[in-house]
């Protein structure tokens, strides 16, 4: 294992860490819950951003304080996040941004607004809803564009936002953005040399680090595997819920096979392409259209606006696509059977997982990966269609 | 002792009779004369599709319709060996699933038709899909308003709601709503070739709260009745299909014949249920499958179903007053409905209120084990009803697939409820 690997790695497992230090300097921690909130705009303020995320280590901890108030439906991430600043643990936060791209973040503002409406404990920080909208259409976009102006101002009050700041603070993810897609050039080139499994903890690391420590330590890692050994397995695509753990793409790279791309907000998706407004007067708008735009979220609508990333991936060459749905998904199984259909029209194979891996996998399940990965690896090419 | 399946009023027997025939004809309408109709989700503006002439089926009702004709096992199974899963939430994808699997034409009545639009809010993450893929199947359009969510919360909001309405929703949500419903109003105006006009839409408005103010009267009346004159499976009956099409002549005539004869009841001193001694009261969507279950503790124990949400969120949630831009009020009607039934702190808030006034002695909650919105919100609810000392039970269940509903077992724990916890507290 790299240096510059196992540094990225520490910050995948260890997620509050950073936020916990700059904390403790007395730099101003704002948090947020999805990868649709600016970045940008929290750094711009002066301020470091993390992703309010369950911990690594505890995927299985108890949740007492959610579980007198939040119903079971609501899926581990939400029921972690909830129960962890009910706790206190985040009690240091400046806000939390909680944006409007899921309906269960959507609850969660409400549920944490009505838990402090009802009590005078100090242990919560204040929380702001960013009504940002995926339904891809001018009236959305213009309201999303409103909304994100609010969010400036708000965050002025935590520190001065202006036009140094702002372009600061947008070089500083341009520079991570670039070696985030340098990665995954390294996992979508003839060969990939890197397994699915580190470029995912990679992936995730963005979100709870200093950025350009994090540029820094990605680029270091893409020079050391640029040499590496070509991996030989199956490429595979990960499609469905949000991993944000490794443990799926462990499990089926322990078959030999090698994760080439996930189309996850914590693997692939975490970041692409460089912000770059248009003139001064609308660097903003630029911060905002490259989440409306390109931020992966369950509400993106149309379906073919939602589909296009996943589509072009396979259509640039995957050898077969593994389908990820845990037993409390409720959205994205809409999607499978309209995936699995592209899919089949490309001859291309696919394999569904009904378990949640952060428990583990069934002897059964991994054995279904394994058939699955050793009939994939007999196609000799990857498919282009 | 009046038995429980009986239907007590005569409003109940039209009211059903208003339905059947209102479909018999949309059915003539849209095969034989080939007019347009449209398939929309129950929170949204259904009064626009009024003022243009489109006639809408919603997609819960559908939904009850089939499940009451015992279909939902049927039609789940077959849509879970497309390839569904059935873990996805079901109370909005019964009617999807009548339409894309299994054998379209064993659904009640023929089926539903091609339509000409379908159109839903988006709440949950998964209507945009259920809805997306139904337009698909039968290559309509779809449109679709989304929801940013509410910011500020004042609380008490039924207060607010009928004159205070432009501060109870933030403005710029009120705004997005009305620029949405522009799109709509365009794409119902192609369908149906007819204008809108803001004159017209003031008028319809006023009509729904003539109609909303006739529910207000009946609740005022179950709530001071020594007991209740109307059983809760009736109100809901009178008080939805009014709500499907509401703001016409018939709902207003029907809410006023409704509360005529409620009034008619307490005025001679009929009650539903003459052995009540204790009043429930039912938290979150009609168990559509079981309907006799809401009567079944009458007889031994005296416990009859008082309340649900359906006559208490007609006046509450739909009446505003200031219709000066009836598109603007008209967008403060939907643009919280479904987080007012279902989300802190409006549904906890309002629920305690009407438990109070409705002398509630117990409350059945109601939690769909595979309807994310509709389950959300219970444990606050739970705990403001033990604040406020009424005894509340939980049940998880699903509104509309009754293949996992165990009736017998699930009545004894009710009346076990009620004999442990509601006769003694
Ligand atoms: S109740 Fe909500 S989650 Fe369930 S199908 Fe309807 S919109 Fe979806
Ligand atoms: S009662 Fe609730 S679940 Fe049912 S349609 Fe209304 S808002 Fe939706």
């Amino acid at each position: 294992m790299s240096g510059a690997y196992a540094k990225l790695l520490w910050h995948y497992q260890n997620r509050s860490a950073e936020a916990v230090a700059q904390h403790k300097t007395g730099v101003p921690v704002v948090g947020f819950t999805s990868n649709t909130v600016p970045w940008e705009l929290i750094r711009a303020a002066g301020c470091f951003p993390v992703l309010i995320g369950p911990e690594l280590g505890v995927l299985d901890k108890p949740t007492p304080f959610a579980d007198s108030l939040m119903e079971p439906v609501f899926d581990s991430r939400i029921r972690s996040i909830f129960n962890d600043i009910l706790s206190g643990a985040w009690s240091f936060l400046r806000l939390l941004i909680i944006p409007r791209t899921s309906e269960p973040e959507h609850k969660l503002y409400l549920y944490l607004r009505e838990v402090a409406r009802n009590s005078s404990s100090d242990k919560q920080p204040p929380v702001y809803l960013y009504n940002l909208l995926h339904t891809r259409s001018p009236v959305s976009r213009k309201y999303g564009n409103d909304r994100t102006m609010e969010l400036m101002e708000h965050l002025r009050s935590m520190g001065p936002i202006n036009a140094k700041s702002l372009s600061r603070a947008i070089q500083e993810s341009n520079r991570a953005r670039l070696a985030f897609r340098r990665l995954q050039k390294l996992r979508r080139s003839n060969g990939p040399r890197i397994s699915g499994s580190e470029a995912h903890a990679i992936a995730g690391a963005l979100y709870f680090m200093d950025r350009i420590e994090y540029a820094k330590l990605v680029d270091d890692v893409c020079s050391q595997y640029k040499s590496a050994k070509v991996l030989r397995g199956p490429r595979l695509l990960i499609k469905g819920a949000p991993l944000h753990h490794a443990r799926f793409h462990q499990a089926v790279e322990a078959h030999d096979a090698v994760v080439v791309a996930e189309d996850d907000w914590w693997g692939s998706r975490a970041a692409d392409a460089a912000i770059v407004p248009r003139g001064p007067a609308s660097v903003v708008t630029a911060v905002f259209e490259k989440y409306y735009l390109h931020a992966p979220s369950p509400r993106v609508s149309p379906a073919a606006d939602a589909d296009r990333w996943f589509q072009n991936a396979v259509r640039r060459g995957v050898d077969g696509v593994v389908f990820y749905l845990p037993p409390d998904d409720d959205v994205y199984g809409w999607d499978y059977p309209r995936q699995r259909d592209f899919l089949r029209e490309r001859s291309i194979p696919s394999l569904l997982i009904r378990e949640d891996a952060s428990r583990g996998l069934s002897g059964d399940t991994t054995t279904r990966i394994q058939k699955f990965v050793m009939t994939t690896r007999r196609r000799p090419d990857a498919s282009r269609v | 002792m009046p038995r429980a399946s009986e239907k007590q009023l005569e409003s109940t027997r039209a009211s059903s009779e208003h339905q059947k025939v209102w479909f018999a004809s949309l059915r003539r309408s849209v095969f034989d004369e080939k007019k347009p109709y449209a398939i929309a989700q129950a929170d949204m503006p259904l009064e626009l599709f009024q003022l243009l002439g489109v006639p809408v089926v919603s997609n819960q009702w559908w939904a009850a319709v089939v499940s009451a004709k015992q279909l939902s096992g049927y039609y789940f199974d077959a849509l879970n060996a497309a390839g569904y899963h059935e873990g996805l939430c079901r109370y909005c994808s019964l009617s999807l699933a009548s339409s894309i699997s299994g054998d379209p034409a064993k659904a009640p009545w023929g089926g539903l038709p091609k339509p000409a639009l379908l159109a839903a809010r988006l709440t949950c993450d998964c209507i945009q899909r259920v809805f997306e893929t139904w337009a698909a199947a039968f290559d309509a359009e779809f449109v679709a308003l989304d929801s940013p969510g509410a910011t500020q919360l004042p609380p008490r909001w039924w207060e607010l709601s009928r004159h205070r309405w432009r501060e109870l929703f933030e403005p710029h949500r009120l705004d997005f709503m009305v620029s949405q419903f522009r799109i709509l109003i365009r794409s119902l105006e192609k369908v149906s070739h007819k204008k809108f006009t803001r004159a017209n839409l003031r008028s319809l408005m006023e009509c729904v709260n003539r109609q909303e103010e006739y529910f207000d009267e009946v609740r005022g009346l179950i709530c001071s009745a020594p007991q209740t004159p109307v059983r809760m499976n009736e109100q809901v009956i009178n008080v939805m299909n009014a709500q499907w099409h509401r703001g016409t002549e018939w709902a207003v005539n029907h809410a006023r014949a409704f509360r005529d004869e409620v009034r008619h009841r307490v005025d001679h001193g009929l009650a539903a249920y003459p052995g009540e001694r204790l009043r429930l009261m039912w938290v979150g969507a009609g168990l559509w499958h079981d309907t006799d279950f809401y009567t079944a503790f009458e007889e031994n124990l005296g416990a009859v179903f008082v309340w649900s949400m359906y006559l208490a969120f007609g006046p509450d949630g739909y009446i505003r007053y200031g219709l000066d831009d009836p598109l603007r009020a008209l967008a403060s009607r939907v643009v919280s409905m479904n987080e007012q039934l279902h989300n802190p702190p409006w549904a906890n808030e309002w629920i305690v209120e009407q438990a109070k006034r409705h002398r509630i002695d117990g409350a059945v909650i109601l939690v769909p084990q595979n309807s994310r919105p509709s389950a959300t919100g219970s444990f606050f609810i739970r705990h403001a009803l033990k604040d406020a000392g009424i005894p509340a039970l939980e049940i998880w269940a699903d509104m509309v697939d009754g293949r996992r509903w165990d009736a017998r077992s699930m009545r004894q724990r009710v009346a076990e409820f009620i004999e442990t916890q509601v006769r003694h507290s």
